[in-house]
């Protein structure tokens, strides 16, 4: 492949006569065997000719390779039989699938449908995506964001931690993919095949570093120019602890409603309570409808309501000993011209915590 | 076109209640393109552990669409989904050429099953939106579909994602639900 491509003319219709719409001679396939209509012709038909080489990356061993930002623009992109290769796909696109690759370091920029891995062994990977997918796979490290339920089949020795990583054009990146950093389902694998006794899936440990995984780009690579932090701070997908065993029976709820500044906003929220040594369980950020909004806030204020149709809410869970008291600080001290919701208390912020993030995985399940 | 305006166009059908079966290898984009029938949000689709099903009535006549899912693993299960389907509609992902002989040997068995006997065919050649994808006539071809002789069938190229050739694809299937040889 990797040469120009044309697209065959359309036909219709078996029995009938053929027709071709331009001079070569295609072979006219019919498409139907019960079809009166014309042939159509879709935006697809009337695509500019392109060379399909600069979305795929094959065969190649050895080396460091991959996309700079602004190269790919959201168009699909193809990782088939390379290894030992350092990949660096550091653009958004539409959908990725990885072949028959050996030993490789990938990072995949936000993806806007699936990544799908098939048939690979021995990956360590930083992947951003709406859906996560493998096939006959073995001896995986990912760094993941996925914004869906991620999904393994016929795969073994996978692990998985929260995506790290950070590049100046990342943040729009995401923006362009449709993905919400605070959509991130990290932790929770689904295995079509589970073996009794035995886990095809785990956890990678807390304290994992992407860099000892993923190392940065040679800086003699066409990639020097683009800087790259793998520092857990400049992660522009918060960490989360997802589902890790919490250290603290107690757990707060703040949720940010819709305005100009909430993913500001609730990054500082996130760098307060860390810094007062609470952590960040998970987050969430989903539209809510006016008869959400007493299920889950319960005995609030009604004028919530009117603040829930602005947009999307960020909802966030923080927990730790104290943790209650101290978000309420924080929203008196920090965001007191900022509309919020903390919980009351901790004997009834566990409720909360349960009732948003039951309510939002229902919302955003099919 | 939603499944509603699918469903009015069933007043031509003899039959009340109208079965369309949705399959093909997992992320084809079957779920996607039920969540387009429905007019319902494609921005946050999960990949389907069983299956999902769509259901709308209007004057007395019933329209059900099942998506099931196509992972290697749980293809034994559509079995279970055959009875009773007036259409079957295949989902191939076009750019996925890895996958184009999986595919084709699915449809072939497909197409074998004594419960789908006579049963209309329509296959989505889908992800037409994608660089790599392969035309529909180069799909119809590889899959050897002038070979069928005991049913009606049909290829449409569609995007489910931008809905474009996806009511065409559906404009047949209305056609065709009277076909069904029972």
């Amino acid at each position: 492949m990797g040469c120009f491509y044309s697209k065959k003319s359309k036909r219709k219709s078996g029995e009938k006569e053929e027709h071709t719409s331009t001079g070569e001679t295609s072979n006219a396939v019919p498409l139907g065997n019960n079809t009166d209509e014309a042939p159509k012709q879709y935006s697809w038909d009337k695509r500019e000719k392109v060379d399909l080489s600069h979305y795929t990356l094959k065969e190649l061993k050895d080396v460091t390779v991959g996309r700079l930002p602004g190269t790919l623009n959201g168009e699909q992109f193809v990782i088939q039989d390379c290894e030992n290769c350092n990949i660096f796909v550091l653009d958004h696109s539409a959908t990725i699938t990885i072949d028959d690759c050996v030993n490789c370091r990938i990072v995949l920029g936000p993806v806007k449908g699936s990544v799908f891995f098939r048939d690979c062994k021995d990956i360590k990977c930083v992947v951003a995506c709406q859906q996560f997918r493998t096939r006959d796979c073995q001896k995986m490290d990912v760094f993941l964001c996925c914004a869906t339920q991620p999904i393994i089949e016929s795969s073994t020795g996978m692990k998985f931690g929260c995506f790290q990583y950070f590049y100046p054009e990342l943040a729009f990146h995401f923006k362009d993919a449709g993905l919400s950093i605070f959509n991130n389902n990290w932790s929770n694998i689904h295995d079509f095949t589970p073996v009794s006794g035995e886990n095809n899936w785990s956890l990678l440990p807390e304290a994992s570093s992407v860099l000892d995984f993923v190392p940065t780009p040679d800086p003699e690579s066409d990639f020097k120019s683009v800087r790259i932090s793998a520092d857990p701070s400049r992660s522009i997908v918060p960490l989360t602890k997802g589902g890790r065993r919490k250290e603290s029976e107690e757990s707060c709820l703040f949720v940010f409603f819709a305005g100009e500044y909430t993913t500001a906003n609730a990054r500082k929220l996130i760098d307060e309570a860390v810094a007062k040594g609470f952590v960040l369980i998970q987050t969430k950020e989903v539209l809510m409808r006016p008869e959400d909004v007493k299920r889950v806030f319960q005995n609030s204020e009604d004028d919530l309501v009117e603040w829930i149709t602005k947009g999307p809410v960020v909802a966030l869970e923080l927990n730790g000993d104290g943790v209650v008291e101290a978000c309420r600080n924080i929203a008196n001290e920090v965001f007191s011209a900022t509309k919020v919701f903390v919980s009351d208390n901790k004997n009834t912020s566990t409720r909360d915590v349960d009732n948003f993030f039951n309510f939002a995985d229902m919302q955003m399940g099919f | 076109m939603g499944l509603l305006s699918i469903l009015r166009r069933l007043k031509q059908s003899p039959d009340h209640e109208v079965r369309l079966l949705l399959l093909g290898l997992d992320n084809a984009g079957k779920t996607t393109l039920l969540k387009q029938l429905a007019a319902e949000d494609i921005s946050h689709i999960t990949p389907t552990q069983g299956f999902n099903i769509k259901s709308v009535q209007a004057s007395g006549f019933k329209l059900n669409v099942w998506d099931i899912g196509g992972q290697r693993k749980i293809r034994p299960y559509w079995r279970s989904y055959f009875d009773n389907t007036d259409v079957l509609i295949y989902v191939i992902d076009s750019s996925d050429r890895k996958r184009f002989d999986e595919t084709s040997l699915e449809l072939a068995d497909l197409l074998e099953e004594e419960k789908l006997a006579g049963v209309p065919l329509l296959i989505f050649a889908n992800k037409q939106d994608l660089m790599t994808a392969s035309p529909a006539s180069v799909l119809a071809e590889s899959l050897n579909l002038h070979t069928i002789r005991d049913r009606m069938w049909q290829v449409q190229a569609c995007s489910a994602l931008t809905a474009e050739g996806v009511q065409d694809g559906m404009t047949w299937v209305c056609r065709n639900i009277k076909f069904r040889k029972k």
